[in-house]
């Protein structure tokens, strides 16, 4: 019995202290970053330029799906860099969330267009099914599955650490 | 006047008046509030639905009053909510695999806690 006690005195505090190490210390320095795969989900909404209704089979193939709206300032930072991402030709589809459509066109014509496709989200009810919790985030989508979700400004740094990684391991674009 | 103040009574604000979530049965309302008190705000660093009125949450609470009107469970809404934002935002952890030493730790710590006070050296 006191010799279960003294092992235990050491080794109880001992795997305590390693345990808060290796959880602590997780390699997680990207927390805005997500990679559980789920399917992309169904809607029906309108396209921002013209009236054209838009389905989950209107986009197809692999590409970003950018979440901005005209009222936030980081999209507004973030956007020199998708410009960049689609003139290096990764095919970007936008989703206007809770904005006035007048608004994302004045802003889209000011600052330039490096979508495909932008789908006009009033409601947010497309945002909500996808877990978006504000602008600007971004989703991965491949084969109609997504497969990273980044919450935040996407810039050159978050490209090559939180996208790249997965965009190579799976030979996606 | 006593018309006039009669008529006065009848055009009052309270007239037009309207709960801000419209449920058709009670229970239904009853459901609602329990679930937002159960549910974090995915926007929040701590707090629950039912104390945020942040942009997300509202639109989140009438995503729910939506899915309590098609008669799903509070199990499903559950799981609604957290397979989009993370298993975190439900206040009370899935009883699951990974979840058994988070809910039974605290007998286990009592049972060896009892043990070395019974058996201890004397």
């Amino acid at each position: 019995m006191q010799l279960i006690f003294k092992i235990l005195i050491i080794t109880l505090p001992t795997s305590f202290i390693l345990m808060f190490y290796f959880f602590l210390n997780e390699n997680d320095s990207y927390p805005g970053a997500n990679f559980v795969e789920s399917n992309l989900p169904e809607f029906k909404l309108e396209s921002l330029e013209n009236n054209e209704i838009l389905i989950k089979n209107s986009l197809g193939g692999d590409f970003i799906l950018n979440v901005w709206a005209s009222w936030c300032i980081t999209c507004r930072v973030e956007h020199s860099y998708l410009m960049e991402l689609s003139n290096d030709g990764i095919p970007i589809v936008g989703l206007n969330y809770k904005d006035e459509r007048i608004d994302g066109i004045e802003w889209i014509k000011k600052y330039g267009n490096p979508y495909q496709l932008i789908i006009h989200d009033l409601k947010g009810s497309f945002a909500m099914d996808l877990g978006v919790t504000g602008a600007p985030e971004t989703f991965l989508i491949h084969d109609g599955k997504i497969v990273a979700h980044y919450q935040g400004e996407v810039n050159k740094m978050i490209w090559n650490d939180v996208f790249m990684p997965i965009i190579e391991d799976r030979g996606i674009f | 006047m006593p018309i006039l103040r009669i008529f006065l009574i009848f055009i009052s604000l309270n007239a037009f008046s309207d709960t801000l979530y419209n449920f058709t049965e009670e229970s239904q309302e009853i459901r609602f509030n329990n679930l937002i008190k159960d549910i974090r705000c995915p926007k929040c660093t701590s707090g629950s639905l039912s104390s945020s009125n942040a942009p997300i949450s509202e639109d989140l609470k009438l995503k729910i009053v939506d899915m309590i009107k098609e008669n799903k469970t509070d199990q499903e809404i559950k799981e609604y909510v957290a397979s989009r934002f993370g298993k975190e935002s439900l206040y009370e952890p899935d009883f699951n695999k990974s979840t058994y030493f988070l809910w039974f730790s605290p007998f286990i710590f009592l049972f060896l806690a009892l043990t070395f006070f019974l058996f201890r050296p004397k």
